[in-house]
């Protein structure tokens, strides 16, 4: 495969600036899920937890090395930056460029590995091929045993995806939007099919290589962190029921390791695109992602979550606290005795904090200072949980009273404050009305001076 | 009461909580004390660290706590705090009187002196991990690659293995400035530490002619990293606290 090296045309610096430009707005972004350790020869380990190696000024964390291979794209899809008919700089990486790049910030702790995406130069196939072959370079010729993390391009020839996931770590196939409609109107290139094959693929062979292991326990191994992909929330009409839907089937029938949410940003301006005066959809992307987390950790359905008449989250609440307060008849949950899926349904009380207590409450009783320790969050939780029977404060069990408490700052249930009082304020509360009513009082009224 | 005079290392307080033992002492009127300050009525034992009998504890509490609470409790001594001491002294007896299956030493943390115990070794942990994760590498003259650090804790034994594991064919040296030590890793052999004196403090380093390059290839990448539109300086904040900053080639 002949591969053109244009050299001179662009320093490093300007070359690493435009791909990663062109790459930051793919999320699917970590170092987790594979535990290798150094075998001496080569540099690089990977450690299950991923780790994250800085911060960018948004916030996100920096752990791979995130750039495209190229940006020079045939595609025209209407949200990407990189689409065929926009007006910006390309450029293309040679693999040993990348090679170096990734070994160098590698060995000075910068980064944990690579992550390489591209756009469409000449075929899906022929770019997969480069991505094959930059992958393969560093594996093998420089030697790197971290972490590496690919894109499959999707249309691109199954062979070619395989030999791929034999060196990667992780290989993800961007769903880009939530439904086929969606996908139809702003990516007039891409098929629904086309995404999702390579994922069966990929899927199919992490199974059989599982397999594999267990028969021959030195084969090689198939995309050992699973896959991921990612959705862009904002861009298209979809409700978050939806969402966490497809969400939810692309976690049991394609065994995906991770769904990533990205809030939209209008970077094309174009006219098929909503406009976003206040900015991209942050807080719906937050609220995606908790109930994500509810739907791998906590055994939450999405349909518990959200139905066709309720379809988006609460703006004030966080989706478990919304769940708590809709089902009022299943708590207080007695932290003494409550079984492990119980407690996980108490907002404030996480995986860890459930695990301590049923490991605490074995040498005895627990209270509410213990929660505290424990590192329960009690200031969401004390409306759900009793210590022996009790409640921490004399709450009602009541859902405006809790939904009143747990949204608004000055309401909240001021801690170690005794003698607070659960009722709501009401005109009739007034003390003037309990005031008898002076004489020179009446007497005004009488004449019409009051 | 008895006080067992310790000085911070893991040797002599293990050495004491053998000697505690050893010497059959009434568990709960003893104390491990990393100070000198005088307690009323007590018998002072001056501890002498001694490497048979910190081998010994060590393999006792590894066999019956399990390899992951044993670190817990290294972890634990390695903290900043002069209650160390007596929080693993109580929390080994307190394990041992119950007879506690491997793996359940920390089990009920609403006991003061596990709880505490607990707190310092995951506040330990924690900085380790942000050791892990923001310590920078740049590359000398000679090729040897170099980080200065500068933790709150004593961190740089749960380093050590980290790095001589991940960057086996490389010569490193990581170096934390608050205690004057020295993590150094030559190519494919043993790691260990060097305690140095005031005078050792490394003064004026020759770096690479290629590390200014990839340092400002960093910064470029960093920076345009960054989506505009989501900026958040308190995220950053949050999960990036400003003491590291310092060390980091990026935020120079």
């Amino acid at each position: 495969m002949e591969y053109m090296v244009r050299e001179g045309e662009m320093p490093l610096t300007d070359k690493l600036q435009v791909l990663t430009d062109a790459a930051k707005y793919d999320v699917a972004c970590t170092s987790s899920g594979v535990e290798r350790k150094g075998d001496g020869r080569s540099i690089g380990n990977c450690v299950a937890a991923g780790i994250c190696h800085s911060f960018s000024g948004d916030g996100r964390c920096i752990s791979l090395l995130k750039i495209l291979l190229t940006n020079e794209c045939i595609f025209d899809c209407k949200y990407c930056r990189n689409r065929h008919s926009s007006d910006i700089p390309r450029a293309t990486f040679t693999p040993e460029e990348i090679c170096t790049l990734t070994m160098e910030f590698y060995r000075r702790n910068y980064i944990e590995g690579l992550f390489l995406s591209s756009g469409i130069l000449r075929s899906p196939t022929f770019t997969m091929e480069l991505i094959y072959r930059t992958v393969w370079l560093l594996r093998n010729q420089y030697r790197f045993n971290g972490y590496v993390h690919v894109k499959a391009i999707p249309g691109a020839d199954p062979e070619v995806i395989e030999r791929t996931g034999y060196l990667a770590d992780r290989m993800s196939v961007n769903l880009e939007l939530p439904t086929a409609e969606g996908l139809r109107t702003l990516a007039p290139n891409k098929h629904r099919k086309n995404i999702l094959t390579p994922m069966r693929q990929i899927q199919n062979g992490i199974q059989a290589n599982k397999n594999d292991l267990i028969l021959y326990r030195n084969a090689p191994k198939f995309v050992a962190g699973g896959q991921s992909t990612q959705m862009i929330v904002g861009a298209t009409p979809e409700s978050d029921y939806q969402i966490i839907n497809v969400a939810e089937g692309l976690y049991r029938k394609f065994g995906l390791k991770r769904v990533f949410y990205s809030a939209f940003v209008n970077v094309t301006g174009d006219k098929s695109l909503p406009a976003l005066p206040g900015g991209p959809p942050l807080l719906r992307e937050h609220r995606l992602y908790q109930a994500d987390w509810l739907l791998r950790f906590y055994g939450f359905r999405a349909e518990e979550l959200l139905d066709e008449k309720r379809p988006f989250f609460n703006v004030m609440l966080d989706p478990k606290e919304d769940w708590a307060v809709r089902h009022l008849g299943d708590f207080p949950v007695e932290i003494n005795r409550a079984p492990m899926d119980r407690l996980l349904r108490v907002p404030g009380i996480g995986v860890k904090s459930a695990q301590r207590i049923v490991a605490a409450r074995r040498s005895g009783n627990l209270t509410f200072q213990d929660l505290k320790k424990i590192g329960v969050v009690l200031k969401r939780a004390l409306y759900f949980i009793t210590c022996s029977g009790r409640m921490m404060y004399p709450v009602k069990l009541d859902e405006d009273y809790i939904v009143r408490n747990l949204t608004s700052e000055k309401d909240r249930v001021q801690f170690g404050s005794d003698g607070m009082t659960y009722r709501q304020m009401s005109l009739f509360d007034d003390e003037m009305f309990s005031r008898p009513v002076t004489v020179t009082e009446k007497q005004q009224v009488a004449v019409g001076q009051l | 009461m008895t006080v067992y005079r310790c000085v911070d290392t893991l040797e002599s307080v293990f050495t004491a909580i053998y000697l505690a033992y050893e010497e059959k002492r009434d568990h709960g009127d003893t104390i491990l004390s990393l100070t000198n300050d005088p307690i009323l009525f007590a018998e002072d034992v001056e501890v002498r660290p001694d490497e048979e009998k910190t081998r010994k504890v060590m393999n006792t509490l590894k066999r019956r706590f399990g390899e992951e609470d044993c670190l817990r409790l290294c972890m634990a001594l390695a903290a900043n705090d002069t209650e160390k001491a007596q929080a693993v002294y109580r929390t080994v007896v307190e394990g041992l009187r119950r007879g506690c299956r491997p793996g359940h030493l920390f089990d009920n943390l609403a006991d003061d002196n596990i709880h505490r115990a607990f707190a310092l070794a995951r506040g330990v942990s924690t900085e380790a991990g942000h050791q892990k994760q923001f310590l920078r590498f740049q590359e000398l003259e000679n090729g040897v690659l170099y980080s200065r650090i500068g933790p709150k804790n004593d961190v740089m034994v749960f380093l050590m293995p980290h790095f001589a594991d991940r960057l086996s064919i490389e010569n490193f040296m990581i170096y934390d400035e608050k205690r004057n030590l020295f993590g150094i890793h030559p190519a494919g052999k043993a790691w260990y530490l060097l305690r140095g004196e005031e005078a050792d403090r490394p003064g004026q380093l020759q770096y690479s002619a290629q590390e200014p390059v990839y340092q400002e290839l960093f910064r470029h990448f960093c920076h345009t990293i960054t989506i505009k539109e989501r900026k958040n300086a308190k995220l950053q904040k949050g999960m990036l606290p400003l003491r590291f900053r310092e060390y980091m080639v990026e935020f120079l």
